[in-house]
């Protein structure tokens, strides 16, 4: 691992650990909160990584495409145990997730005859809208501190949700304007 | 055939992997529109389903992509739409996070980071008012995502688990209440 020793961690974990760990955070994760599970494992009791090494990883994942989180464990992994180690922890963390998905699928597909369970999964839909509101708000919220970011959420979203253009030109056109936007505030 | 379907599959989840800015909630909006109106694998009431079981899965909100995946085609579609879905990001987050870590102090690194976020939240938002449309809840809709949103505002470490069985509970109630909706339908 040719890792600078500004990012050598406080201890070096074996891969198997490493899987073991994301395995459990994957597989107990329900319903977000996942970075916090994260920092919980990693940062407050296995002392694997500093708080700033989490926080820098963190930026860089929240960022890039993808899931916040999975790209979150492979900028962990890589910091610990370099290539292997974000494929270790890409892996042990998708795993269990992708098993529980599809076994959880089958299972509301069993009950189906239920006559009131598709109105019971809205109303669960419904709820897990909830979270994504939050995430909405929040967002926003941020983005007051420069009202023209809050014009760039409002035309995306309008563009997107409102009129259904496609979504990639859309953040292909958008990303070049909101970072000049960016660039020009300092 | 069946391969064409997979390759389909990886074909519709591969860019959105790629511009998922803000995670997958906000590529909702698009993969509603590709899986239902574009390829017309599934109908809009099999993608509200597979979504409210992807949010009551554990892991990344964007298992829904999983999820997809085997509703087409099984165990290959789930293992195709997975990779298709979860790979060439992760891999640009790999090769990014090598090459910026040591930049992350310097000032174009943090405009690129205010200049996407906004993108991410217009995104996020795109999505939920997808979701609604999709949904057709009307009032119920509006008021469980309201109400569920609220109790995440104040109670942040409650868990999520209970309060999506608590959206199932009031929505059940009220359906089974006629005089309380009476144009109430839900497909």
């Amino acid at each position: 691992m040719s890792q600078s020793e500004a990012f050598r961690p406080l201890q070096r974990p074996s891969l198997p650990t490493l899987f073991m760990l994301c395995f459990k955070i994957g597989i107990l994760s329900f319903g977000g909160g996942l970075s916090g599970w994260i920092y919980q494992e990693f940062v407050l009791r296995k002392r694997l990584l500093n708080e700033d090494d989490f926080a820098s990883s963190m930026a860089i994942a929240q960022m890039l495409p993808g899931a916040n989180v999975v790209n979150l464990v492979i900028c962990i992994g890589e910091q610990l145990r370099g290539p292997l180690g974000s494929t270790t922890c890409f892996l042990g963390f998708l795993i269990g997730p992708f098993f529980a998905v599809i076994a959880l699928y089958n299972v509301f597909d069993l009950l189906a005859d239920v006559e009131l369970l598709p109105v019971a999964f809205n109303g669960i839909a419904f709820a897990a809208i909830g979270l994504l509101l939050l995430t909405c708000i929040e967002g926003t919220r941020r983005a007051m501190r420069f009202p023209p970011s809050v014009a760039v959420i409002g035309v995306t979203a309008f563009l997107i949700g409102v009129l259904q253009w496609p979504l990639i030109p859309v953040v292909l056109a958008m990303a070049p304007f909101s970072i000049a936007l960016a660039w020009k505030k300092r | 055939m069946r391969d064409n379907l997979l390759i389909n599959l990886a074909l519709v989840f591969i860019p959105f992997s790629l511009t998922s800015i803000g995670g997958g909630a906000a590529i909702i909006a698009g993969l509603q529109n590709e899986t239902v109106n574009v390829h017309g694998w599934l109908t809009e009431a099999e993608f509200i389903h597979l979504f409210a079981v992807s949010r009551s899965a554990p892991g990344p909100g964007t298992m829904l992509a999983t999820a997809i995946g085997w509703k087409v085609a099984g165990w290959a579609g789930a293992l195709a739409a997975s990779l298709a879905f979860f790979l060439p990001s992760s891999l640009l987050c790999y090769a990014v996070f090598r090459m910026t870590n040591t930049h992350r102090e310097k000032e174009w690194h943090l405009i690129m980071r205010e200049g996407l976020a906004p993108i991410g939240t217009g995104l996020i938002i795109a999505g939920v008012v997808s979701l609604f449309r999709v949904a057709e809840g009307g009032i119920l809709a509006l008021a469980i995502a309201s109400l569920s949103c609220a109790l995440f505002y104040w109670k942040p470490r409650f868990p999520v688990l209970i309060v999506l069985a608590l959206g199932g509970i009031a929505a059940v109630i009220v359906s089974s209440w006629p005089k309380f909706l009476p144009a109430f339908d839900i497909g």
